[in-house]
């Protein structure tokens, strides 16, 4: 498996987990029916296990290949982010575009953080996922 | 299984047939990874003609030699 494959499987798993961290703390916290506004220390915790599993991950998979750890992409990989990132970019843009309307909407701005937030994770998210699937099983 | 594209290649028969070169072995050589020479064979990838002419000329042999076209038949224009 090549080092940025296993790269975006650590960002794929970290991402997720963090999200569902981050997602369930927020609707536990929320009251019947009211959503609890933006939380700083939630956040930071969110930060802290997405860094922390990134970091740990990166250093064991770097641990065990040093020079492709250190190589650059090359024309077919640069070919994989670029299709993985424009179909992520696309991902988010519609989030955004969607959150802005349900804040036009409801006029909700805890809504809007919370939509905008999440459209930013799962665009990311589709861009790693995209790479490991132009990776393992595409033509490219 | 992955789709396969139009260009067919020989590369896996003319890394073997060169002292069994291996795949890492002829991606140091063109500067891409293992796993890109792997998917060159596979026809999962159609390198750049950059690429093509290093592979080309790791083998000593006319770029011809080692990429063909092969669209199938059901996918040739009308005449």
């Amino acid at each position: 498996m090549a080092f940025q494959e296993k790269s975006a499987w650590i960002m794929s798993i970290s991402l997720l987990a963090s999200g569902i961290f981050y997602f369930t703390t927020v609707i536990s916290m929320s009251g019947s029916g009211q959503l609890v506004p933006p939380n700083v220390p939630v956040l930071i915790v969110y930060t802290v296990i997405l860094t922390v599993i990134v970091v740990i991950g990166h250093i064991v998979i770097a641990l065990s290949a040093l020079s492709e750890a250190n190589a650059k992409l090359d024309e077919r990989e640069r070919r994989i982010f670029d299709r993985a990132g424009h179909l992520s970019g696309n991902v988010f843009g519609v989030g955004i575009i969607a959150s802005l309307l349900l804040f036009l909407l409801t006029r909700n701005g805890d809504l809007l953080f919370y939509t905008a937030f999440g459209s930013l994770i799962l665009g990311q998210l589709l861009e790693y996922l995209m790479q490991i699937f132009f990776y393992r099983a595409s033509a490219v | 299984m992955a789709d396969q594209l139009p260009i067919a290649n020989k590369v896996r028969e003319l890394r073997e047939s060169n002292a069994l070169m291996t795949q890492s072995e002829l991606g140091k050589a063109i500067g891409v990874t293992r796993q890109t020479v792997a998917a060159i064979e596979q026809r999962r990838y159609s390198p750049t003609l950059e690429t093509a002419f290093r592979i080309a000329r790791v083998f000593g042999v006319g770029i011809e030699d080692v990429f063909v076209w092969d669209e199938p038949c059901l996918s040739e224009p009308d005449r």
